[in-house]
């Protein structure tokens, strides 16, 4: 039996990169698909990461009330980074609150899996299968088949053939696992492609100019990308509501800025000499200090070893902290597109943990969070920045339509499809 | 501020890194992801706070709930311990120790010193109860339950059970034949301390590797590793200090962290060297995590554990093989025997007051070395010479329990320097673990003074007055030691070659 309801996840695909693919013949499945349904852009989680645009995406919240900011948080009390659990989400997701079967393969940030009514297989950051996998009567067949929950990226550095190559084989591999898994009937099914945002991050350049030497590479793999939702959607009734969706979008990099050397050059971040360069290096002079995703955390007392920050003394120091950000030029360029303020943007019981200030970079640069780099700005590895603004939403067979919608939406349009919300 | 507040989850045995570090890549971490998280590219997870999931090593003792602040510095809550030769002199005294300060104490022992005393005709001349009383009374006086099992460390099969079901963040390894005389009897000794010794180790080494690699490996060493240079040349702590170097036909090589020179001085300090290569070796090649204990000689009988009641004693041998030798110099007091000073009693050696020893033991335990770190620390509070010493325990039986004390020069039946200097490091437990001896020699020998001159124990050293007297020498031979004089305490001065112990860098 066909699922009743499918969401398919494309991570990390703006909407124009879906629509060009679609128009240029890359990803036919699609060019039709479009015209079934309605394709609209959609905001992202802030601050725009997989983990946290994820989480919001199957609890219906914000970051506020999931708690998750990123795939990495400060341990209460020290200045340690953990990095992301399932265990650590603070709101239900969707499948915990419906009926039926669900079946999840490949959902970034849902390491390790949890029970559910169905059956779960985590994508990254998954570092061991069979902790990946619910229930674990799954696991012999997946081992047996080769199944990879990610491409080592590294492999790009070595070898950029053999990256696609990688990428086209996880996806097939998943694909081999989906026809395993729907033997089982569920009644929904949610459907995580992740190799997109593998390969914009390292190939976005391959994309913007046709005459790069992967350019061919890179819409070869959207085309098997396109392959698999034409193989996924040959196998729903042509009636069942079908939802697609990224996380958020992607954008080109030209020059990586680097926040904490702005902190440190404004005299807002003091680190000390300990051999392992990790944020116990903090001093208690410090005010501000940056991490993963573009998150700014004030030193606040009481919260952190070294605290020093004052409450009364917040929101002036975040005032002072926006100011810079948008003052700061590269090549008489802004480099910052928007700051915006915890009280401004998060709601919920988690805000307590949120960062103090998001910061967005203007299109072209993006933000890098090393706690001991010297220059403000450097060329980046990396092609592709995730944006926060041009995520997409496309909904067939939907009795709802959503305007300007954010990625906490989507999963009411789901629920009132199945009249669960 | 603790020694040991800023040590990290690099230090802790309960963070997880076995699975997710591979070490073979000298610290790069599995998934690639990691390198972009954490700069040091490596997560961890803590088997005491799953709900962490997957983080950087690096919460430090000070601001982790599972570390409490101790007089001794942070001291992991709970620990599980667990201590191998559990039932010897310096087994029993630290399981109660640490089961006091709240940890989880497991041990095993097969009871090879009480039967290798008894062969000698011998017996600890204070009274010790069975183990079973041991642990019951300890239950009764201190509240603790320490888990015992019987058993030869050298049963492979038994002991992963067991380290199975305890999983311990810690070993304490004393499990070894502590006697240089014993072994020294003829080749089934030397033979049955080695086999003990170097083989049980290794056994155990190969265990720890497999059913728990986190664990703080405290492996009881002896400063008679190291022997007696003739040159003088400083006893570093195992290891040469960062700034040794070796200079030799006008050219200059660091020594900074390699071994020193080892030159044991019997077959048992030989096993004792082998030791620290299998040890050294498997931190090198399993990432195992050591501390290689150069223990100077222990004397005493008191920490306010046992002492709590009598059948918590901890076990106080007089006999040439298993006595050390202030031990033995109070017991012939009492026994109205001139202290025996083998060959000019110039020779210089460490010392430590058992409760002292003990209180290194916590402090080692405190501050567990990072995966792979074979670290090394010279254990004593003070250097003396035999003659030296002789003539303070003469003292305090003459001035405080009335004893007429004389001391005798006898034949040295052992290979050994009688005069030499002695320059020795001993800087880790002072400057890097907060330690300060605290108990005065004068002071322990008077407790044991105390305790020996009480009726029942002096009957017992009564009863074993002949196993006193050494026999058994290193070129073979088993005769009685001729006596070169006798003499009135201080009548002799001390002469030749200062002890020289360097205890903080200022004295560098």
């Amino acid at each position: 039996m066909s699922p009743q309801t499918a969401i398919i996840g494309l991570d990390g695909v703006p909407v124009n990169l879906l629509k060009t693919l679609a128009k240029k013949g890359t990803m036919p499945h699609m060019e039709e698909l479009l015209k079934q349904g309605t394709l609209t852009k959609m905001r992202s989680s802030l601050p725009a990461n997989s983990a946290s645009s994820w989480s919001s995406m199957i609890t219906g919240t914000n970051p506020g009330t999931h708690g998750v900011y990123g795939f990495t948080e400060f341990i209460p009390g020290t200045y340690t980074i953990s990095f992301h659990s399932s265990k650590k989400l603070k709101a239900k997701p969707f499948w915990l609150t419906t009926k039926g079967k669900t079946l999840v393969i490949n959902l970034p940030a849902a390491y390790p899996a949890q029970p559910l009514n169905g059956t779960m297989i985590t994508g990254f950051v998954s570092p061991q299968l069979y902790k990946a996998v619910y229930p674990l009567e799954h696991l012999p067949w997946l081992k047996e088949n080769g199944y990879q929950i990610d491409v080592d990226a590294s492999l790009f550095k070595a070898s950029i053939p053999l990256f696609l190559r990688k990428l086209e084989e996880t996806l097939t591999h998943r694909i081999k696992a989906l026809d395993h898994l729907m033997k089982q009937s569920y009644e929904t099914l949610f459907f995580v492609v992740t190799g997109t945002d593998r390969i914009e991050h390292y190939l976005w350049d391959a994309y913007t100019n046709p005459e790069h030497m992967h350019s061919q590479g890179f819409h070869e793999f959207f085309n098997k990308v396109d392959q698999v939702i034409g193989h996924i959607t040959s196998k729903l009734d042509p009636e069942t509501p079908l939802m697609m969706l990224s996380d958020h979008g992607m954008g080109p990099i030209d020059k990586a800025f680097n926040l904490n050397t702005l902190l440190r050059q404004e005299g807002y971040l003091f680190t000390g000499d300990i051999p392992r360069k990790n944020f116990n290096n903090i001093k208690e002079a410090t005010v501000a200090f940056a991490s993963e995703s573009s998150k700014i955390f004030l030193n606040h007392k009481g919260k952190y070893p070294r605290g020093s920050v004052n409450p009364r003394d917040v929101e002036q120091l975040q005032d002072e902290i926006v100011d810079i950000l948008y003052g700061l030029r590269y090549d008489n360029r802004k480099v910052v597109k928007n700051v915006y303020l915890k009280q401004e943007i998060f709601t919920g019981p988690e805000t307590e943990n949120a960062p103090d200030l998001v910061v967005i970079p203007q299109p072209g640069f993006s933000v890098k969070t090393g706690l001991f780099k010297n220059t403000l700005f450097e060329d980046d590895f990396l092609k592709g920045t995730h944006t926060e603004d041009d995520a997409f939403l496309y909904l067939k067979g939907f009795q709802e339509k959503l305007i300007n919608p954010s990625i906490e939406d989507a999963i009411h349009i789901f629920k009132n499809q199945i009249g669960e919300n | 501020m603790q020694h040991n507040e800023e040590k990290t989850c690099w230090n802790c045995p309960a963070a997880m890194l076995k699975g997710n570090v591979d070490f073979r890549a000298c610290g790069q971490s599995i998934e690639s992801i990691k390198n972009k998280i954490s700069e040091e590219g490596l997560l961890i997870e803590c088997s005491r706070r799953p709900e962490l999931g997957m983080f950087e090593p690096n919460i430090t003792f000070e601001q982790c709930p599972e570390w409490i602040e101790t007089e001794y510095g942070y001291l992991l809550k709970d620990m599980r311990v667990m201590i191998l030769g559990i039932d010897g002199y310096l087994g029993w005294t630290l399981a109660l120790k640490l089961a006091k300060l709240g940890c989880k104490v497991s041990g095993i022992d097969n009871f090879l010193r009480r039967e290798a005393v008894a062969e000698k005709r011998s017996k600890s001349v204070v009274r010790i109860a069975d183990i079973a009383t041991r642990l019951r009374t300890a239950k009764k006086e201190h509240g603790v339950d320490i888990d015992f099992r019987e058993m030869d460390l050298l049963n492979r099969e038994q002991l992963a059970k067991y380290l199975d079901e305890i999983q311990p963040e810690a070993i304490v390894h004393y499990g070894e034949i502590p006697s240089a005389p014993y072994s020294m009897v003829d080749a089934e000794h030397a033979i049955k301390t080695q086999h003990n010794n170097t083989l049980g180790t290794l056994g155990v080494l190969f265990l720890i590797k497999e059913h728990c690699p986190e664990a703080n490996i405290l492996k009881l060493g002896t400063m008679g590793e190291y022997g007696t240079p003739l040159t003088g040349r400083p006893i570093f702590e195992g290891l040469f200090p960062a700034d040794a170097v070796l200079t030799w036909r006008g050219q200059e090589w660091s020594m900074g962290g390699e071994l020193t020179p080892r030159d044991p001085a019997s077959f048992y300090h030989v096993s004792k060297v082998q030791d620290t290569f299998n040890v050294y070796e498997a931190c090198k090649y399993w990432w195992l995590r050591s501390y290689d204990v150069m223990q100077g000689v222990i004397f005493g009988v008191h920490t306010k554990e046992v002492a709590k009641h009598p059948d918590l004693r901890t076990r106080l041998d007089v006999d040439e093989w298993f006595g050390t030798v202030i031990n033995r110099f109070v017991s012939q007091a009492v026994l109205g025997i001139p202290l025996t000073i083998y060959g000019s009693g110039e020779q210089i050696r460490g010392y430590l007051a058992l409760e002292d020893a003990m209180e290194c033991m916590v402090r080692l335990l405190s501050s567990p070395p990072e995966p792979g770190q074979y670290d090394v620390v010279n254990q004593l509070s003070q250097l003396y010479k035999v003659k030296e010493l002789a003539e303070i325990v003469a003292k305090v039986g003459s001035e405080k329990h009335g004893l007429t004390v004389r001391i005798q020069r006898v034949e040295n039946p052992r290979v050994e320097a009688d005069e030499h200097p002695f320059l020795v490091v001993a800087k880790k437990l002072r400057e890097s673990l907060g330690y300060q001896p605290k108990t005065p020699l004068e002071v322990e020998i008077d407790r044991m003074f105390t305790l020996l001159l009480q009726s029942e124990t002096r009957e017992r050293l009564e009863s074993v007055k002949d196993s006193v007297f050494a026999q058994t020498w290193w070129n073979g031979d088993h005769r009685e030691t001729m006596t070169l004089e006798v003499y009135e305490p201080g009548t002799r001065k001390i002469e030749g070659y200062d002890p020289n112990l360097v205890i903080s860098d200022m004295e560098d």
